[in-house]
């Protein structure tokens, strides 16, 4: 549907389940998700723009829908850190918009978001990015289960490090929060706390607390029937195979 | 003050320049890209050298340096890529990649030059 948009030039708000994406002549201008923190969370969260400064933009800029541009033009932020924040919001919210889902899917013609226009993007770009997106946290550690469930930190083995980014989000981290209320608190990026997730489960540094262990999330079922025990294993056979998976390896 | 187009454009523009990217190192996504052409696809450029970055701030931390990275260079036969990570207000992790032809790029200036843009952007 999207690509559809894209090639008519549409300009309207995008309605699904997990989120809103604005167009603007067929090119993506806005996103929003409930399940990613908005660019005031972002700025606001992270001690850029104090909560004031953001609703005085809204207020005097939201009815001209043209609130990013107020910032810039009051001098609160930077023309490249306004485009940065902001693009890196709507990619953050196009990734839960445009997730699968079974609900409906709908277009409102004509309708804008109170924003405004900062940096257009293509629809390809967004959708490319948002498969490249769930096909990396896949890559990273394949069990969802991190994603939604609240998790805790897990003590690290001898020598193992986290760098600082990870060790707020570890602190954070009380069993409680989910990963979108972890993104909010810290003031990052739903994604990007959603990946430092996994690769926190991946390195065993973090579990859910319902299941016990990310391992407990259902496995794969095994594509091999289980083999009977083998009274006397050939271990000449056995080194040979070993020899030959060290090599290749 | 810059935006992400024209310091974009003026990566683009140091001598031997064969494309640019401007990258968020947490995702690995391209925020923006000049040049590149068909040799060098710099979606995927972005995407794997953010490993590169991550790989060398992890070492750091292995050995305790208390320091940050400036930038890296990869020499290849025939080209050089500079990784220049950005100093930023907010807690965005970004990095400016830039790939030049080794025969044409004067090493020294372009580095010089991308601390330039990187200073002109602002964020």
């Amino acid at each position: 549907m999207l690509v559809r948009l894209a090639a008519e030039r549409a300009t309207g708000a995008l309605l699904r389940d997990h989120g809103t994406l604005y167009l603007v002549d067929g090119r993506v201008v806005h996103a929003e998700s409930p399940a990613a923190p908005g660019v005031d969370v972002l700025l606001t969260t992270a001690g850029r723009l104090p909560r004031e400064g953001w609703d005085e933009a809204v207020d005097r800029a939201g009815a001209h829908r043209a609130v990013g541009r107020f910032l810039v033009d009051s001098g609160r932020l930077h023309d490249g850190e306004l485009e940065i924040c902001h693009l890196g919001a709507v990619f953050d919210a196009a990734f839960f918009a445009l997730s699968p889902t079974s609900g409906p899917t709908r277009f409102r013609y004509g309708v804008g978001h109170w924003f405004g226009t900062v940096r257009p993007v293509s629809a390809e770009a967004v959708e490319r990015e948002t498969v490249r997106r769930r096909e990396l946290l896949d890559a990273v550690w394949p069990y969802a289960a991190v994603d939604t469930a609240p998790v805790v930190p897990r003590p690290a083995a001898p020598g193992q490090h986290a760098g600082a980014r990870r060790r707020a989000l570890l602190a954070a981290a009380d069993g409680v929060r989910t990963p979108a209320e972890l993104a909010r608190v810290l003031g990052r990026p739903a994604f990007h706390t959603l990946l430092d997730v996994r690769r926190l489960a991946a390195a065993g540094l973090v579990e859910t607390p319902l299941d016990g262990a990310p391992d407990a999330t259902p496995a794969p079922t095994p594509a091999f029937p289980p083999v009977p025990p083998v009274a006397d294993p050939d271990i000449a056979l056995l080194r040979r195979l070993r020899d030959a998976l060290e090599a290749h390896l | 003050m810059a935006n992400t187009e024209t310091s974009l454009k003026e990566a683009a523009s140091i001598e031997g320049a064969i494309g640019a990217a401007l990258v968020d190192y947490t995702s690995g996504m391209a925020l923006g890209t000049i040049g590149g052409g068909k040799e060098l696809d710099l979606n995927v450029a972005a995407a794997g050298n953010t490993d590169v970055v991550r790989a060398k701030v992890r070492a750091m931390e292995m050995l305790g340096l208390n320091d940050e990275i400036e930038d890296i260079l990869i020499t290849l036969g025939s080209q050089y890529h500079l990784i220049r990570l950005l100093k930023t207000r907010g807690n965005n992790g970004l990095f400016l990649y830039l790939a030049l032809d080794k025969n044409r790029a004067n090493l020294a200036m372009a580095r010089h030059q991308l601390k330039k843009i990187e200073a002109e952007l602002d964020i």
